[in-house]
């Protein structure tokens, strides 16, 4: 009897989570690819003609070409957070415990502010004669404002920003839990530091570096209104061409069509991460 | 603690979604506003999130089965009115004044976007709102569905104050449903300090002169629009050859072009990030109240314009109230303060003279104008959309490569 019972109320209890996710999840998701292939009306809306024309939408040159400058821009995007945000999570786990809570704090509070709002930040910083323009000139490096905003370093520069805390907390958990033992015993056995490094630590790390890495190029290839708004709509990502064929262009079947495109890329990329950590979930977040 | 750090990221990813959705608001565009027309109205609604049925709820209960309870549309004691339109289409003022007039309270209802009033007229078949301000391709529609109703030109004497050039266009060729409120006017405007070359039509932004100093709007049917002029075609051709030829022009004024955007690209023109803008006419009177020495250009190839325009539904519960509102909007000096307020052209002729010195150079036409070629956008096929989308990313794309 007893654990009948249990088994009852532990399934009563997922019940609101199955709902949650079947209606605000897999019920747009089934919705975003049944819409993909029906027909754009004459006037508003769609019809209920089956159609792939969409899909084959998708080869002109230029649409397909959104999805080559988004994987460019995620890549270069994802590089350099690796460059800054490794170095930043290893260190942050050498930390005494009050300087790790510190940090922590200091990389949240960003987050309580919209992200919008932190971009205009950047505007400020960048536009002409702004904060950045100031500084160069009043250093001598520079005499005339230097054209700063609506470039593609500004671009850059605001996905970095925005997404450098997903890759710190993905590689400071996987160093915390590290036991630093086993380097010293690398060095005791003879390894030079880089060696030691390369060989234990950047091994031990590596969960953390690749959850990073799908933290932050995921959602990289979608974050378009940076794009948007500090590169002055110039560089074309498929995020900002599905919102045009949406809001713009009326075209929702087609919009349908690159959002499923977009989800299949990025699920492959977890795919081939899973297979590439030999891990299940993303570290750090289960 | 991972389960501390697995809670803050999870905190963090739905943070930045939840902006990323809030900016995908806040940067669009009205979907269907080809002509131009996004004013500091919609700008505002669309910020605030304001949606018809909101306003409804805090206007106290503005809906069909209330307003109802009136006087037939024959009797003269109509109390009520419901205005629908985008937020801030009129200063607070002029509807005080026409309260204390005629002591008709005025129930103001917003909508967002044009498509969200066609949908809300068609659920209410015409009813539940006196006097509605659109666009002029969605008043085409209402009236194909039969939801505006004929006006009574008897009871709107001053009809004859309404600026001709405006009449007539194709949402309403023989005016018999419209009465124009304030009209979009595609102009250029730059500032004289910044630039070299003397702009006086759409073709002088292609000169070497003006490389990466270019704003546009991200209007594509304006910006496509505005390449078809140049070739001397019509912004409104079906002839897909002829799109795609205009969007090969329009690759070639890809390197002046140093941002697309819709919302206050008046700033940038203001702190100098460009030299030269083409933006929407409220923006465009914004710049100018900030900084008259900037010079507003109306394009010699012919001007792209579009009409917002007043219409009673067909079945508007009180009628009577909502001709009293036109009349009302219709005096000269009513009109002016109006236009003065919205940023938009005078529609009105006779409202012309009382608009004050400081707005008359851009919220009038200038007497010696040639009209010849001025044209609204019109609702196009589909064939013809797609080639602008095209033709539009494609530009884009280029705007961006030179880097």
């Amino acid at each position: 009897m007893k654990p009948k019972r249990r088994f009852r109320s532990e399934t009563l209890m997922l019940v609101p989570l199955y709902v949650f996710t079947l209606v605000f999840v897999l019920g747009p998701l089934v919705y975003m690819v049944i819409l993909s292939f029906l027909q754009r009306a004459e006037t508003w809306g769609v019809t209920n003609e089956f159609t792939v024309q969409n899909y084959a939408g998708i080869l002109e040159p230029v649409y397909l070409n959104t999805f080559v400058e988004s994987f460019k821009l995620a890549t270069l995007s994802t590089l350099l957070i690796i460059l800054l945000g490794y170095p930043f999570g290893y260190f942050m786990a050498k930390l005494s415990q009050k300087w790790k809570g510190r940090m922590m704090m200091l990389l949240m509070i960003p987050f309580w502010t919209s992200s919008l709002i932190r971009l205009y930040g950047w505007i400020i910083i960048f536009r002409a004669n702004g904060i950045l323009d100031k500084i160069l000139m009043g250093l001598g490096i520079t005499d005339a404002p230097l054209k700063l905003l609506y470039t593609y370093p500004a671009v850059v520069v605001g996905m970095i920003y925005a997404l450098l805390p997903f890759m710190i907390f993905s590689v400071y958990s996987s160093a915390e839990k590290m036991d630093w033992s086993l380097v010293e015993a690398a060095r005791d056995l003879g390894a030079s530091r880089i060696r030691a490094f390369l060989t234990v630590t950047l091994k031990m790390t590596l969960p953390g570096l690749l959850s990073g890495v799908i933290l932050t190029f995921v959602p990289s290839m979608g974050l378009f209104f940076i794009a948007d708004i500090l590169g002055g709509n110039k560089v074309v990502l498929v995020g900002s061409l599905i919102q045009d064929q949406l809001m713009k262009a009326h075209n929702w079947p087609f919009a349908a069509a690159l959002s499923v495109i977009l989800t299949l890329l990025t699920s492959l990329l977890i795919v081939l991460y899973r297979r590439l950590a030999g891990v299940k979930d993303l570290e750090g977040l289960v | 603690m991972k389960k501390i750090i697995a809670l803050l990221l999870v905190l963090a990813l739905a943070l930045s979604l939840a902006a990323c959705s809030g900016s995908a608001g806040s940067s669009s565009t009205n979907p269907a506003t080809v002509t131009g027309n996004t004013g500091p109205a919609e700008d505002s609604a669309e910020a605030e999130g304001t949606n018809p049925a909101d306003s409804e709820e805090d206007e106290g209960g503005v809906n069909p089965a209330t307003v109802t309870g009136n006087t037939g549309p024959e009797g003269n004691t109509e109390t009520e009115l419901v205005l629908y339109t985008w937020e801030a289409m009129f200063p607070q003022e002029v509807l005080d004044a026409f309260e204390a007039d005629t002591g008709i309270k005025v129930n103001y209802v917003n909508f967002d976007y044009d498509e969200t009033m066609l949908a809300r007229l068609e659920e209410e078949e015409g009813g539940a709102y006196d006097v509605v301000i659109a666009d002029d391709y969605i008043i085409e529609t209402a009236v194909k569905e039969g939801l505006v109703a004929e006006l009574d030109k008897e009871k709107l004497p001053s009809f004859g104050n309404i600026d001709p050039f405006y009449q007539g266009w194709f949402y309403d060729p023989d005016d018999l449903y419209t009465v124009p409120y304030g009209a979009g006017v595609q102009t250029i405007v730059y500032d004289p300090a910044l630039t070299d070359v003397e702009i006086d039509g759409y073709e002088d932004l292609w000169d070497e002169s003006l490389r990466d100093s270019i704003g546009i709007t991200a209007n594509y049917r304006v910006i496509d629009g505005m390449a078809l002029k140049v070739l001397g075609e019509s912004m409104n051709t079906s002839d897909v050859a002829k799109i795609e030829e205009a969007g090969e022009k329009l690759n070639a004024l890809a390197p002046n072009i140093r941002l697309i955007k819709d919302d206050r690209l008046e700033e940038d023109l203001l702190s100098g990030e460009i030299s030269a803008g083409i933006m929407y006419t409220s923006q465009v009177t914004s710049a100018m109240m900030q900084n008259p020495d900037l010079k507003v250009v109306y394009p010699k190839e012919g001007i792209g314009f579009g009409i917002m325009g007043m219409f009673i539904p067909s079945a508007a519960p009180h009628a009577n109230a909502a001709y009293k509102f036109l009349e009302y909007i219709l005096q000269p000096e009513v009109a002016a303060q109006c236009f003065e307020y919205i940023g938009y052209y005078s529609t009105n002729k006779a409202a012309n003279e009382f608009i004050s010195d400081e707005y008359k150079g851009f919220l009038t036409l200038p007497e010696d104008i040639d009209l010849e070629n001025a044209e609204i956008l019109e609702n196009i096929s589909n064939d013809a959309l797609d080639a602008h989308n095209l033709v539009w990313e494609t530009f884009r794309a280029a705007t961006g490569a030179g880097e």
